[in-house]
């Protein structure tokens, strides 16, 4: 063993940062984890803002949050999980404030919060269109002020697990070389999405669903998995994210005869209403020729040059580099995206799995607080208030228990696989396989789903997974090896991929962001009112989980 | 990085990319071509010839859209960031660009540095908020105005890349200089409202390698490319410490007696200046190198003093200025909103009343 | 003739007299009829912009005021810092009506005439690097630089940051090679050309400042330049009178001193292509010896 400790993030974004904060403060001994470093996290790319029932731009409360919030997930998120994170939001947003997030203030000084998808009130708190990044940067100084140990450039591989406890991470060293095991009484998974499972996606290289496969073969269920957001504001070719609080500052959506379309599809919320609704939206009108280059246009001109620049910055930088247009003057061409995963580690309200000291937390996990379908502006909060809570209950957990037990042959199974892959010379270079999984993908389990297409797909990720078990690292060094971890990745996204499409076959219904519109366009509360569940058992093994309801019976949702 | 375009138009892209080998100190100037869509950025070249021609290319990278800072390196010689650097136009001009990493930190393999001299700097500015208020009421927000929160928006911006570090001059010839990235961290305390410890803080900032080490070359402003401005964050540091009374520094002597001559002479009182800045002492301890520029005429005879026409004028203008009170680091922040439109781009007819004012 | 308001800076005021006479000489060759700006005081060097930064924005809101009211569409200075200072200044007004608006209110309570934007702020070298005045250039240049081989010295505040200065490509500067060329001598480059001569902070951190300087010397002794040419005074001030103290430094060091390197003011290098007498370029007035690249020019 390299080290103990109490607690052990794996992952240092937002919810990691969060969560190693709340332990460091119970009094724990904590480290984190990081394939990168912290403040190269996914969670700073966040731009729109993040929500709470604060009331500074209109009278608004938790309740109002959350029933929008279960809406949103076209009932399938859990409500006692919804409830708790709309009740404490507000809190752990000015906690955020406190330790000096720089926020933007409306008139007499307080946090600005504007519209955004969904909301029935303006809560979404921002910091122009940089929010994500603002809150990594508080929360990493808030990790330097308690100067909390991280293991920086080290790739979480496997999860050790030791009577029926998870009891440690086996790592590789990105940096220097080799591998590591680092014990602890608790692991916090806070590892993010797997957005890298597609084409046109607004995440980083890093996430490839790291956490996600930890636990999965770590004898952990995931839940939820079809539920993939596909995000309607992303720009060719390669998905950057254009924020939406676009929208949320008025921008219009037009299709290629000049027309908010959106008329047809969300009449009363327009450009705010549900993404997946957005999407789909978007979808139909590129698929049935009234796109451009397989786009629709974001029109801002008609907020003026002085309320672009001063709130959408970062969006006209990133347009003006990588579309060549300049929003002041143009519409900016804009598409569906792979954002976000709803889906994902199956926890409590606690974050924690079903394996004994192993918790999840942020877009990792799935408590679930978004179903099958997310608002903008409700992953930042899960972070914070999730991270929280398993930062919270991890710490308290481990300071009740004293044993870590990581044997010696956990390491050295771990080195003869590496060696078996690193030894290899004659196969496939992973960059086939990577651009395969991520094309189809992106043909068969996008924005709509067929059965035949779905089932085409299963098979093409199994042939996929065939082709992985021949794939050749060319890099044989120690140092820096990135050729590694990014084969590594690939072996995550891979049995993902499969998991997915198991549970998308399995769902036959639409709801949310999995849209079967050709075979099963209704939403079924009848019989499909309940959450996938897949663990992992040399292959998919499909169940279900009821949602939890307290206050709301599922409606008929339209916006 | 797979796209679904059909039909995608693509271009012969040649690099030349400085390889390094820590463990052996080898270096070795390495060329590459490989065909690439024409919207490529250099990061998404890198990729192209990390997957099918050399696998052992150590680079960093995330975010691929200019907010983590991963991938900051040097093209022939200046720190961008490569998802940043479209590769189109370079290849147009037929130029075959060198790629190197960044400077003033070592190297660790490849493009790749060891950041660890630049974390701990950043660690040196004590950057977490040190709250001198009491808990805000109801456990709410601090109330913080939209202009003073302008104040520091610039800063807020860095994303911690390095590539105003990579070709700092100062750093280069100094290299404990705390340097732009970690002062621009400070400045972005030091300017929030909320922060109790300013005078300590400046204090701290103010040592041998701080704010007064800064040699002005402007190239991290140039190299920046998210707009911090890390000189001007310096300045307004310095301006701040001049303020709260932080001036033990021999650069706010130098600075000061720059104000003092424009009141009473017009033009700089060159001579009294080595005294005034490095103290009497250390002026006689450089009476040979002072005799020496004397023979030649270029220690200016202080009397009778050189007065430029109208200095009264100056000395008037001082003093409605300072009881303007618009002192300390107010007096860059003023500029910036003009300054800023300097990047904006707006066409000439759309600069209405509304923008510019 | 083109009528051009002059600020000369500080040091062309004093320690550097020989670039004021040198610029007055060679003004009217290259077309310029220079108007010497008397009510004026110094820009503030990046000194008073980083101790007072709204003193200095008055300041050099003076120096345009005055610019203003000699009816010229043109500020022309031979400082790099003077350049910088005087173009950040007259951005900041421009662009900020109320801001331009108060601070001529506090020029008025003074007795300053009002600064309304008319004034564009450049440096000699701008103006003889191209256009007119390099035609200019080339036809006084007669008596040329006969091959010798010069290093152009840019300095920071004349290219950094280039959206304040814009004139040039910041990291492929031409106008300083363009000008040597035309003037019949051979350029020499290096890598240190576009960096910093330390003169900002050789007073209070000596040391880094003369690690700074080290490297433009050194480069153009290595490359065989017969002398380095700069369009800024305090560059100049740090490449000639500090490098002594560089030696000094070597010495304690046990290292070899540096062959001399002689450094021309750029008005100086064009006047000598042009015939002007040594009395208005005032070569003796530097700390190294001119004679070397002199004889070599036959001057």
């Amino acid at each position: 063993m390299e080290a103990k400790h109490d607690v052990l993030v794996v992952g240092a974004g937002c919810a990691g940062m969060r969560a190693a904060i709340e332990a460091f403060d119970a009094g724990a001994d904590v480290a984190m984890i990081s394939k990168i470093h912290p403040t190269r996290s996914h969670s700073g790319a966040a731009e729109g803002g993040i929500n709470a029932a604060l009331g500074n731009a209109s009278e608004d409360d938790p309740e109002t949050h959350a029933f929008d919030t279960v809406k949103g997930s076209d009932y399938l998120g859990d409500q006692d999980a919804i409830q708790i994170l709309c009740d404490e939001a507000p809190d752990d947003v000015y906690q955020l404030e406190h330790w000096g997030a720089v926020f933007s203030r409306t008139e007499d000084g307080r946090i600005a919060q504007r519209p955004f998808g969904a909301a029935g009130a303006p809560r979404t708190a921002y910091a122009a269109d940089i929010t994500g990044h603002v809150l990594v940067q508080v929360l990493y100084e808030q990790v330097v002020k308690r100067d909390i140990l991280t293991y920086e450039e080290w790739f979480a591989w496997k999860l050790v697990v030791e009577d029926d406890r998870c009891q440690g991470v086996i790592c590789w060293d990105l940096l220097n070389g080799g591998l590591k095991a680092i014990g602890a009484k608790t692991v916090i998974l806070a590892t993010g999405g797997a957005g890298r499972l597609y084409t046109g996606t607004t995440n980083a290289y890093a996430c490839t669903g790291d956490g996600m496969t930890l636990a999965l073969r770590a004898g952990v269920a995931l839940k939820d998995m079809e539920m993939m957001q596909f995000h309607p504001t992303t720009l060719a070719p390669t998905g950057v994210l254009i924020t939406e609080g676009c929208r949320g500052e008025g921008a219009y959506l037009l299709n290629s005869e000049g027309e908010r379309f959106l008329k047809t599809y969300a009449p009363n919320a327009m450009e705010l209403a549900s993404r997946d609704v957005i999407s789909r939206a978007e979808q139909t009108e590129i698929d049935e020729g009234r796109g451009v280059n397989g786009n629709v246009l974001l029109d801002m001109r008609h907020l003026g040059a002085e309320k672009i620049i001063e709130r959408l910055h970062g969006t006209r930088e990133l347009s003006l580099t990588f579309a060549g247009v300049d929003p002041i003057y143009e519409p900016i061409p804009v598409r569906p995206g792979a954002h976000y995963h709803m889906g994902g580690v199956d926890t409590d309200v606690w974050g924690l799995t079903s394996l004994e000291g192993l918790y999840a937390a942020g877009e990792v996990a799935c408590v679930s607080v978004h179903g099958a379908n997310r608002l903008g502006g409700n992953a930042l909060m899960e972070t914070i208030t999730y991270g929280k809570r398993s930062g919270r209950h991890a710490a308290e957990w481990a300071l009740a228990n004293t044993t870590v037990t990581v044997p010696e042959s956990v390491l050295s199974d771990a080195e003869r696989e590496l060696k078996t892959l690193l030894d290899r010379r004659d196969g496939e270079r992973p960059w086939r396989i990577r651009d395969e999984l991520a094309i189809t993908m992106h043909e068969n389990f996008g924005v709509f789903r067929r059965e035949d297409q779905m089932q085409k797909q299963g098979d093409i990720v199994e042939g996929l997974r065939e082709r992985y078990e021949r794939v050749v690292v060319e890099d044989k060094g120690n140092v820096f090896n990135s050729d590694l971890t990014q084969a590594l990745e690939l072996g995550f996204l891979l049995e993902l991929a499969q998991c997915m499409v198991v549970c998308g076959i399995a769902r036959k219904e639409s709801r949310g962001a999995h849209a079967r519109p050709h075979d099963y366009p209704e939403r079924d509360d009848e019989n499909f009112l309940k959450h996938t569940l897949v663990t992992w058992d040399d292959g998919p093994e499909l169940d279900w989980k009821p949602v939890t309801m307290t206050k709301w019976e599922p409606k008929e949702r339209t916006y | 990085m797979a796209t679904i375009e059909t039909a995608e138009q693509t271009m012969q892209v040649k690099l030349k990319i400085w390889r390094f080998d820590s463990s052996t100190g080898e270096r070795a100037l390495k060329e590459y071509e490989v065909e690439a869509p024409e919207w490529v950025t250099l990061l998404d070249v890198l990729d192209i010839i990390k997957d099918r021609v050399d696998g052992s290319l150590a680079y960093r990278k995330s975010c691929r859209m200019m907010i983590c800072g991963s991938c900051g390196m040097r093209m022939d010689g200046a720190a961008v960031l490569a998802c940043k650097t479209r590769m189109y136009e370079i290849v147009q001009a037929g130029h075959v660009p060198v790629i190197s990493a960044m400077g003033n930190l070592p190297i660790h393999k490849d493009l790749v540095v060891d950041m660890e001299p630049f974390w701990q700097k950043f660690n040196a500015m004590k950057p977490w908020l040190q709250p001198g208020y009491e808990e805000p009421p109801e456990g709410k927000e601090y109330r913080v105005s939209q202009e003073r929160t302008k104040v520091i928006e610039k800063e807020a911006l860095c994303i911690n890349c390095g590539c105003c570090v990579s070709e700092c001059n100062a750093m280069e010839s100094s290299p404990a200089f705390l340097g732009p990235q970690a002062l621009a961290k400070g400045m972005r305390f030091v300017g929030d409202a909320r922060d109790a410890a300013t005078v300590e803080r400046l204090e701290d900032y103010s040592g041998e390698h701080g704010i007064w080490e800064c040699t002005r070359c402007y190239f991290c402003n140039e190299r920046c490319p998210k707009g911090v401005d890390p000189r001007d964050a310096i300045a307004k540091l310095g301006a701040e410490a001049v303020k709260q009374g932080v001036d033990q520094d021999m650069g706010v002597k130098h600075a000061k007696w720059f104000i003092k001559s424009t009141e009473t002479t017009g033009w700089l009182r060159e001579t009294e200046l080595v005294p005034k800045t490095q103290g009497v002492i250390s002026a006689i301890s450089q009476m040979k190198f002072a005799m020496k520029l004397a023979r030649h005429g270029k220690v200016p005879i202080p009397v009778p003093p050189h007065v430029a026409d109208k200095v009264d004028e100056a000395r008037a203008l001082h003093k409605v200025v300072h009881e303007q009170g618009r002192l300390g680091y107010d007096g860059i922040v003023q500029g910036e909103r003009a300054l800023a439109k300097l990047d904006y781009h707006l066409r000439e007819e759309d600069k209405t009343e509304e923008t510019e004012a | 003739m083109k009528q051009v308001a002059y600020y000369k800076g500080c040091l062309a005021a004093l320690s550097a007299k020989e670039l004021d006479t040198s610029t007055q000489a060679l003004a009217p060759k290259v077309g310029l009829e220079l108007i010497d700006l008397e009510s004026v005081t110094c820009c503030g060097a990046g000194d008073i912009h980083e101790a007072e930064p709204d003193y200095y924005l008055h300041l050099n809101a003076r120096i345009l005021a005055y610019a203003e009211a000699t009816g010229s569409d043109t500020l022309m200075t031979i400082c790099n810092v003077c350049t910088l200072n005087l173009r950040q200044a007259d951005f900041m007004l421009k662009g900020d009506e109320a801001l331009m608006a108060r601070v001529n209110t506090n020029l008025a309570a003074v007795g300053v005439p009002p600064y309304s934007g008319a004034v564009e702020v450049k440096h000699f070298l701008w103006i003889v690097a191209e256009g007119e005045g390099y035609e200019l250039l080339k036809t006084s240049a007669h008596k040329g630089l006969k091959g010798v081989k010069i290093a152009p010295f840019y300095g920071c505040q004349i290219l950094r940051p280039s959206k304040l200065l814009g004139f040039e490509d910041p990291d492929r500067p031409w106008s300083l090679e363009r000008i040597i060329e035309a003037c019949g001598g051979e350029v020499v480059d290096y890598p240190a050309k576009i960096k910093c001569c330390g003169f900002p902070i050789i007073q209070a951190r000596e040391e880094t400042a003369l690690g700074e300087l080290v490297q433009p010397i050194e480069q153009a002794i290595e490359r065989g330049a017969d002398a380095i040419v700069t369009p800024c005074p305090l560059c100049h001030l740090s490449l000639d009178a500090w490098q002594q103290k560089l030696n000094a430094a070597r010495d304690k060091e046990g290292l070899e001193p540096l062959q001399p390197m002689p450094i021309f003011h750029l008005s100086q290098l064009i006047g000598v292509a042009a015939g002007i007498e040594e009395s208005e370029l005032k070569f003796k007035r530097h700390v190294v010896s001119m004679r070397p690249v002199l004889e070599k020019l036959e001057v």
